[in-house]
């Protein structure tokens, strides 16, 4: 066991794994806290998505060892890993990127998508929400100004079949909470490994010599018992509100079939375990698909350790081949499906990585810092047009050379296709006016 | 020339008092009164562009300006000194830039007919200079009006103004830049123009300028009046009250009843003692005539040894490391440390000159664990500072700090107090580390600044604290600096987390954030709290006592019209979840079941743990912090829906309910009858007695037809451990 001690060392496990943790970062959301409602029903865009799998790569993956390799590059630029070819002529991935450099027909690659915030803390914030932070903040922070874009989908297509709108895996990402939105749309963290074994998503189903009749008889006792006073106003900050609605969440759930059936990935046959890889991480990909099937409109998974400032080749020419293994055949199974032109993918991070290659950790074996001027985004489903490419980077990697994006218009697209108009306003409970997206201007070519 | 400036000073006022220069009027340009203003206002020198580590595109600026000689080479020398061109001026990258004149990553930041375009151009065409030989230096900076009361919705220009050592003083309004602490509240414009949201409470602004610092207090009391008699009627039990009332006079918002007999007696004894009360303590305290039966129930959980064990459980949250970086012994050893001193009830400036002294191995004083935990003189002074003194300083290890005046020179000032700290035995060798160590004061070793180099004097946040010739340890002095009077803030800071524990919410949040840009919410209070904690020889169980025994603290958390939107000005109680260790000791009392804890001896509690690597699902799942993280990190205090689901759905919970040897079988095959279990249930699980009503359900329960007593007694266990009466301070 090693310490966890680079700059991502501050993921708090705890707020993570509740959910809610990220809706307090002291006392600037505080205020905020209550629910906000949106303002009236706008129509929003036609949905041409009705959910989204976001695969965060936590720490800011690589672009130039993932989707934007620069083999003309000097080799401290180029790095050690060689290319692959994508069905697109001239269009390359990095080596390791086989299965999906080979469809990506099916799929559409961003890379110019660019921001200004280097550090986890705000990268986090920004690529989560679309919104950057509004003080600055450091690496470690763990900050929430605006709901993320899972807590709004979560909002506004949440549907009452008993599940949660919004799940994450293993944990919730920095800024992945809800803010003004309110507790009810806060992740639902599964923290356990589908890999493992006896796989069980542990609380959510009954005792088990506890027959059904006799939970009935102790909810139905459990209501007449309740007389706790409410404080019934929401600027009242009462945190018995976040219990009840949890508690009303948490019987949903272990009284729904839909549910109990979603988390049993042990239904799937071996060979399609197989399929996804037996790796935790493709089996979170398998258990993400499991979940759209039983309607969930948002899950993430939370993939961590892609903060290479050492040891980047080491690490990633053994991670990568598993990984596109898993996400291409996420993508496939979709397909085969028919869940993918209306299930959205997505693949990124908080930020890409400098082109030059760093020694700035003091080990001998180099990576990458943080860079934040270029980063590939991965899409695929819920409308998105196959075989796109949009924007480059320069030479080396140093900037977006073309259609040069912002993260507002990445979430736009996502909230485009959900159907949810990106430049609606909501109103946080003191009533203060805030856009979702503050240039709504979705990216065009993907829709 | 101080400008004395009172409460809401009208603009007009001021314009006549200070003395005032254009801004245009200097006819040499000086780059550090005149160039260095637009670069910060402009945004140029900022962490996201030319201000971070690396600079950008090349060019680096230091992070907001702190260091004018390094920022004039960069723009003057640097890149081949082509950011400048004499030749002509126009053409200066340094003006093409930001007018977007030629492609500029950050966009534009300038324009070609502003003033600060013409004054940078002036200053071009003067030849760049770095000090114009007549310019006056900076000596203060100051903000009017520094305290507002606004109605909602209502505006308030600001204004800003920078005093030389000339004498002079000239209105930087438009060169400053300003931030609300909490826009919902107040927010404020580029220009200083501040506008009061509609919710009633207090906020800070900011102002920023030339690495000065200046902050307005705004408050937006409630629109409606409140008679000034109702304030006068309130009941005064000590000097708690009087500054709280006066806070909510301010506001216009009055105080919540106080609570009953019951919901004290549960405040209390989870607050202070982190159990609940048992059946026995709630019928004798109910049934107590006496008036003075809090305090006495107060004197009395202060001195039990569940007082010791709960506290002692809340600072290990804060100093305890992984077992795994510095061995398991020693965090054992460490423990037993703290929490002999919490048994001890010690003092807090002895417990913490003890501390921040301490020498020795490991194994036979566990103090010096802190010194195992954190290496080096940054990593100890980060942890110090931050925890006794209630300063941050981790920004300052790599530049100056964005909101405030502490620098390089202060962090590294205060670490060189741990520069001659000296090691012997065995260090870290994670993940076992398991050797014993000596910490000692060494005769040499220093701590250098890592940009001058420099060897660093050791040198307080404040105030005097020389170490001499004949100092043995210079950790002797910090100790003596941070826990004597002129310190204010050792006792501020710890006041105010004790505060926070029992009242639910600091004077000042984060509670170790001590900053003139995060101002506590009610200042003159914690001064008191401050003062009261030092004047009665920094005595927890005092201060507990104190605090406990006001009306404040015995508020109901029911709110009235007035105070509903109140979460911080203390005008009622505010609810919070027992924390995990409470909670579960709390339902170990229900069930009658003991847990049992690896490494620990048959009936321990939670909150005697010594290590939160010990395996618990619960206190897992109810958010105690992750012995992973380094540092640890505070823990949850929200609800999530794996909390509400395992107190639903835990097997082991189920199981604890319905073993044959707790409560609920004991209650089964008692003689009681159904009224005397409803009393005895009511009692045990919510310090109450159930009202008639409650009576009568659990009668009724238990005589359902084909009702197995037990089942009964088990199915109204958990209904009652679901509810947020149990799960909640109230």
């Amino acid at each position: 066991m090693t310490l966890r001690k680079n700059c991502e060392g501050t993921t708090r496990r705890d707020c993570l794994q509740f959910g809610i943790g990220g809706l307090f970062g002291g006392s600037l959301v505080n205020t905020l806290r209550v629910r906000g409602e949106s303002a009236g029903v706008s129509a929003g865009p036609k949905p041409t998505a009705e959910r989204v799998i976001l695969i965060w790569m936590d720490g800011g993956p690589t672009h130039f060892e993932t989707f934007d390799p620069k083999p003309d590059a000097p080799s401290e630029f180029r790095g050690e890993f060689g290319y692959a070819k994508t069905s697109i002529p001239g269009v390359l991935y990095s080596e390791h990127m086989v299965r999906l450099a080979a469809g990506l027909d099916d799929c559409a690659m961003i890379r110019s998508i660019r921001h200004s915030h280097g550090n986890h803390g705000a990268g986090n914030h920004y690529m989560m929400t679309g919104a950057p932070t509004r003080i600055p903040v450091g690496c470690g922070a763990f900050v929430s100004f605006h709901p993320s874009m899972g807590s709004v989908i979560a909002k506004e297509r949440g549907k009452d079949n008993g599940l949660p709108p919004y799940f994450t895996t293993p944990r919730m990402s920095r800024s992945g909470g809800p803010n003004f939105l309110g507790a009810k749309y806060a992740p639902f963290v599964v923290p356990d490994n589908p890999n493992a074994e006896k796989f069980k998503v542990r609380d959510v189903a009954l005792p088990r010599d506890l027959a059904v009749n006799r939970f009935d008889r102790r909810t139905d006792l459990r209501a007449k018992i309740d007389k706790l006073v409410r404080l019934n106003s929401e600027v009242a900050g009462d945190p018995v509100a976040a219990f009840d609605e949890y508690q009303e969440q948490g019987y949903s759930l272990v009284t729904s079939p839909d549910a109990q059936q979603a988390f049993d990935i042990s239904k799937e046959s071996s060979s399609m375990r197989e399929r996804y890889g037996r790796n935790e991480f493709g089996q979170r990909c398998l258990l993400a698909r499991r979940l759209v099937e039983a309607g969930v409109p948002f899950i993430t998974i939370y993939d961590g350790g892609w903060d290479s400032h050492r040891n980047l080749f080491g690490a990633l020419g053994k991670r990568l081949p598993d990984w596109d293994n898993s996400v291409a055949t996420l993508i496939q199974d979709l397909k085969e499906r028919g869940l993918l032109d209306t299930t959205l993918v997505m693949a990124m991070g908080e930020f890409g990585r400098t082109p030059r290659i760093s020694t700035l950790s003091g080990t001998s074996a180099p990576g990458r810092d943080h860079w934040a001027n270029a980063m590939s985004v991965l899409m695929a489903g819920g409308g998105t047009p196959g075989g796109t490419v949009v924007g480059s980077t320069d030479r080396k990697g140093y900037a977006a050379l073309d259609r040069v994006l912002s993260p507002e218009n990445l979430i736009s697209t996502v909230y485009h296709k959900m159907g949810i108009d990106p430049g609606q306003i909501l109103y946080t409970p003191e009533g203060r006016p805030v856009h979702l997206v503050s240039d709504p201007t979705p990216i065009s070519e993907l829709i | 020339m101080p400008v004395q400036l009172h409460q809401i000073l009208s603009h007009f006022v001021l314009l006549i008092t200070v003395a005032y220069v254009q801004a245009t009027e200097p006819v040499k340009i000086d780059f550090d009164n005149d160039l260095q203003p637009i670069l910060t206002r402009r945004g140029c020198n900022q962490g996201a562009c030319h201000g971070k580590a690396r600079g950008q595109g090349g060019f680096q600026l230091s992070l907001l300006g702190f260091d004018s000689d390094f920022d004039h080479e960069a723009i003057t020398r640097e890149a081949r000194g082509r950011r400048i061109f004499p030749g002509a001026p126009k053409r200066s990258l340094l003006l093409l830039k930001p007018t977007g004149q030629v492609p500029h990553g950050g966009g534009i930041r300038l324009k070609a007919d502003s003033s600060e375009y013409e004054m940078i151009l002036q200053w071009i065409r003067q030849g760049v200079a770095r000090r114009v030989d007549e310019a006056p230096t900076l000596t203060s900076f100051s903000l009017t009006p520094d305290s507002v009361v606004l109605q909602y919705e209502q505006q308030q220009p600001l204004k800003t103004i920078a005093h030389y050592d000339d004498g002079s003083a000239r209105d930087v309004t438009f060169l400053t830049v300003f931030q609300s602490n909490e826009a919902p509240i107040a927010s404020v414009t580029e220009y200083g123009q501040i506008t009061a949201g509609s919710i009633t409470g207090s906020t800070a602004i900011m102002a920023r300028f030339q690495g000065r610092i200046a902050t307005c207090n705004v408050i937006i009391p409630r629109p409606e009046a409140v008679p000034a008699g109702e304030y006068v009627r309130l009941p005064v039990n000590n000097f708690i009250d009087e500054l709280v009332w006066q806070r909510l006079q301010q506001l216009n918002i009055t105080p919540s009843r106080v609570c009953e007999d019951h919901v004290f007696l549960r405040r209390a004894t989870t607050d202070i003692c982190g159990r609940i009360p048992t059946p026995l303590e709630v019928q004798t305290f109910l049934e107590d005539p006496s008036m003075d039966k809090r305090r006495k129930l107060v004197d009395r959980l202060v001195l039990e040894p569940d007082f010791a064990d709960h506290w002692a459980n809340k600072w290990m949250d804060l100093l305890r490391p992984n077992p795994y970086h510095v061995g398991i012994k020693t965090v054992m050893s460490y423990d037993r440390w703290i929490r002999e001193r919490f048994h001890q009830r010690m003092p807090w400036d002895q417990f913490v000159r003890e501390l921040i002294t301490a020498r020795g191995g490991t194994w036979r004083n566990g103090a010096v664990t802190l010194f195992r935990d954190r290496r080096s003189p940054d990593e100890i002074t980060t942890l110090v500072s931050q925890l006794f003194v209630g300063v941050r300083l981790e920004c300052c290890k790599c530049h100056h700090h964005p909101f405030e005046k502490w620098s390089q020179d202060d962090f590294f000032g205060f670490a060189a107090y741990f520069g001659r700290l000296g090691r012997k035995g065995s260090g870290i060798s994670a993940p076992i580390s398991g050797s014993e160590e000596f910490i000692f004061a060494g005769k040499s070793g220093s701590v250098s600044h890592p940009v001058t180099e420099k060897i660093m004097a050791p040198k307080p946040l404040f105030g005097e604290a020389a170490v001499t010739a004949n100092t043995v340890d210079p950790r002797e002095v910090l100790a003596e600096w941070m826990t004597s009077p002129d310190n204010h803030l050792f006792a501020q800071v710890m006041a105010n987390r004790i505060w926070a524990d029992l009242m639910g919410r600091g004077l000042v949040e984060p509670v170790d954030d001590f900053r003139a840009t995060n101002p506590a919410t009610n200042q003159p209070l914690l001064d008191a709290l401050g003062e009261h904690f030092r004047n009665t020889g920094f005595s927890l169980t005092e201060l507990i006592r104190t605090i406990t025994a006001s009306y404040a603290y015995q508020l109901d958390s029911l709110p009235n019209d007035r105070n509903v939107a109140d979460t911080r000005n203390y005008s009622r109680h505010y609810r919070h979840r027992l924390r995990a260790e409470v909670l579960l000791d709390a339902f170990v009392d229900v069930s009658g079941v003991a847990r049992s804890f690896d490494a620990m001896p048959p009936g321990t509690k939670a909150k005697q743990i010594w290590t939160h690597r010990t395996t618990s699902l619960f206190l897992d799942t109810f958010g105690r912090p992750d012995p992973n993280q380094d540092p640890p990190c505070e823990r949850t205090k929200e609800s999530a829906v794996v909390q509400t689901l395992h107190l639903m759905n835990s097997e082991q919970m189920f199981r604890d309910i319905r073993n044959d040897e707790g409560k609920a079988a004991r209650l089964a095959a008692s003689e009681s009858d159904p009224s005397e279990l409803a009393g005895t249930l009511y009692r045990m699980i919510y310090a109450r007695s159930p009202t008639p009503e409650e009576t009568e359900l659990v009668t009724s329960v238990l005589s359902e037809e084909n009702a197995d007593r037990r089942q009964s007694i088990e199915d109204l266990m958990w209904a009652m451990i679901n509810t947020a009466e149990f799960v909640f301070q109230n």
